[in-house]
């Protein structure tokens, strides 16, 4: 039997799709971790990459601290998080969490950094508080970039869980060590093809959540600034 | 200040070139020199004790002039045995009945008799130009360790008398284990015992020792040669079915490196091993953390092989 087609055997299977190891369990705890891990690291890093872009000070300091993170691999700190805390959810969220806050303070500092200064000055001038001006002027303007920088640590961070079945978590990494524990390859290759399409699915859905939050007046007029103001850190 | 620039960066080069230079270095020189009677490939499963009876194998080779290329850690049985079949390993430090149930893909043929059990390990290798040498008397078996507070709890002192309440206790070992007939399977078959789940770990690695510490494990795959379990406060309970059979250490060659010398050298190393002596090997790794390699040596210089 071709690769491929033992690949599709193993999804067609219905016993891949019920159980403590079927696919659904999977998925829960694959997306469980992620979510715990993004939703920690944006805790952090967001306020802390909106304060400093609008205030305009620290910014060199907190982006080269925060890019250690990037700097240090994911396997590296999870072996340090599983030799201190020991067995659990615990050492893979730390890790995760090292590698979801970079992105995130990078993009919200530079998204609130490339608001117009023209449109601050006018927003003082007709009366805005500091506050008033953060939150109703400036942070819809930043929208895109910080919705940008929250899908970069998304997709990096779902690529990533990966990495707990190493640590016997759970996840989608379950099925890549198993498989190859028992050299079960469509095994292998059908976790390996689960993680991508979920690291896809999450950019797709994020792109959309992004589009709903951008204010309709600036969607059009910020069109071609849609980019990244950061890449994508290969784990 | 474009000097300076050169310099680092000659600097960095230089640092690379020996850090690649160790790298691949690494493996140990023959003290036989430029006269090699040969290179041998010596493989070992991944985990401690593999390392060292590999390193046994390798440096008694070594000593008697042969060339030695180290592959420790290779993998499982999974990953060892393809790679003695198709020739890219020539010598791995077995085990008797384990290697024997999969040659013959789980047909249930060993015993807790080690030479007839070495017989037909021989029986299945032969045809694939391999060959089982003399079975050393050091036994390491799979077994089955509970903390001290499950056996309290349960009053246990023996395997069987898990098959009442498997159905409350999770057994956790390397993930081949569901699979393996004198592991998940074989605890089934000849007990009767049904965990209530099975949790992918690692081979009597660091893993099952802290999933047996926080209780996310009750039961977990050990083996009889550690040395570490008292410490921990673990228990081994009894194999009163004998599910687990004559796993003497004996090494695996490819025939075509299976020399009259080879073998002899080979066998001496193995008669000095004993049981007790592999314990006490395993705790200089485990629980003192020596290198492999110096523990092997040493064990050598105290049977004077060097002498």
């Amino acid at each position: 039997m071709s690769i491929a087609a033992s690949v599709w055997a193993w999804f067609a299977d219905g016993s891949h799709w019920q159980g403590a190891d079927g696919i659904p369990t999977r998925l829960t705890e694959h997306l469980q971790l992620s979510a715990e891990s993004l939703a920690i690291g944006a805790a952090i890093a967001l306020p802390l990459g909106i304060a400093l872009g609008h205030y305009g000070r620290f910014g060199t300091l907190a982006i080269n601290i925060s890019n250690i993170g990037r700097a240090v691999p994911s396997f590296g700190i999870l072996v340090i998080a599983f030799q201190a805390f020991g067995l659990g959810d615990l050492p893979i969220v730390i890790a995760l969490t090292a590698l979801a806050i970079p992105p995130m303070v990078t993009n919200s500092y530079v998204a609130l950094r490339e608001v117009d200064p023209d449109i601050k000055d006018a927003a003082r001038g007709m009366g805005y508080r500091d506050l008033a001006q953060l939150i109703r002027v400036e942070l819809p303007l930043a929208v895109p970039l910080i919705m940008a920088g929250i899908r970069t640590s998304a997709v990096q961070v779902v690529a990533t869980a990966t990495l707990a079945a190493l640590i016997a978590g759970g996840g989608f990494g379950r099925y890549i060590i198993d498989g190859f524990a028992t050299l079960d390859y469509p095994r292998v290759i059908s976790g390996a093809l689960l993680v991508a399409l979920l690291a896809l699915a999450t950019e797709i859905v994020l792109s959309a959540c992004e589009r709903l939050l951008v204010p309709k007046g600036i969607r059009l007029e910020m069109a071609p600034k849609l980019g990244r103001a950061t890449t994508f850190k290969v784990a | 200040m474009i000097r300076k620039t050169r310099t680092f960066s000659l600097l960095t080069v230089a640092a690379l070139v020996a850090f690649v230079a160790v790298a691949c270095g690494s493996s140990p020189t023959p003290s036989g020199g430029s006269s090699s009677k040969g290179t041998i490939t010596v493989a070992g499963f991944d985990f401690a004790e593999s390392s060292i009876l590999a390193q046994m194998y390798g440096q008694a080779l070594e000593h008697n002039g042969y060339t030695v290329n180290y592959k420790l850690r290779l993998g499982k049985r999974e990953v060892v045995a393809p790679a003695i079949k198709s020739g890219q390993i020539d010598l791995y430090p077995g085990y008797a009945a384990t290697d024997l149930e999969y040659y013959n893909s789980g047909a249930g043929e060993a015993s807790g008799d080690v030479a007839a059990t070495a017989q037909k390990l021989n029986a299945r290798l032969n045809p694939l130009g391999l060959e089982a040498l003399t079975p050393s008397g050091a036994v390491d078996q799979n077994a089955f360790a509970v903390t001290k507070a499950t056996q309290q709890k349960y009053n246990l002192t023996k395997l069987s008398d898990l098959a009442s309440i498997g159905d409350q206790l999770v057994l956790g070992g390397p993930p081949e284990c569901a699979s393996r007939p004198f592991c998940q399977p074989g605890l089934e078959k000849t007990y009767g015992i049904h965990f209530k789940s099975f949790k992918s770990l690692d081979t009597d690695g660091a893993l099952t020792r802290a999933a047996l510490a926080n209780n996310t494990i009750q039961v977990g795959l050990v083996f009889s040669s550690d040395s570490d379990l008292n410490k921990l406060g673990l228990v081994v309970l009894q194999d009163d079915k004998h599910l687990e059979n004559a796993d003497n250490v004996v090494p695996i060659i490819r025939q075509k490196a299976a020399t009259a010398d080879v073998k002899a050298i080979l066998d001496k190393v193995d008669s000095n091993l004993t049981t007790a002596q592999l314990i006490t090997l395993n705790g200089q790794v485990e629980l003192n953390h020596q290198d492999p390699d110096a523990v092997a040596r040493a064990f050598l210089q105290q049977h004077n092989y060097f002498s």
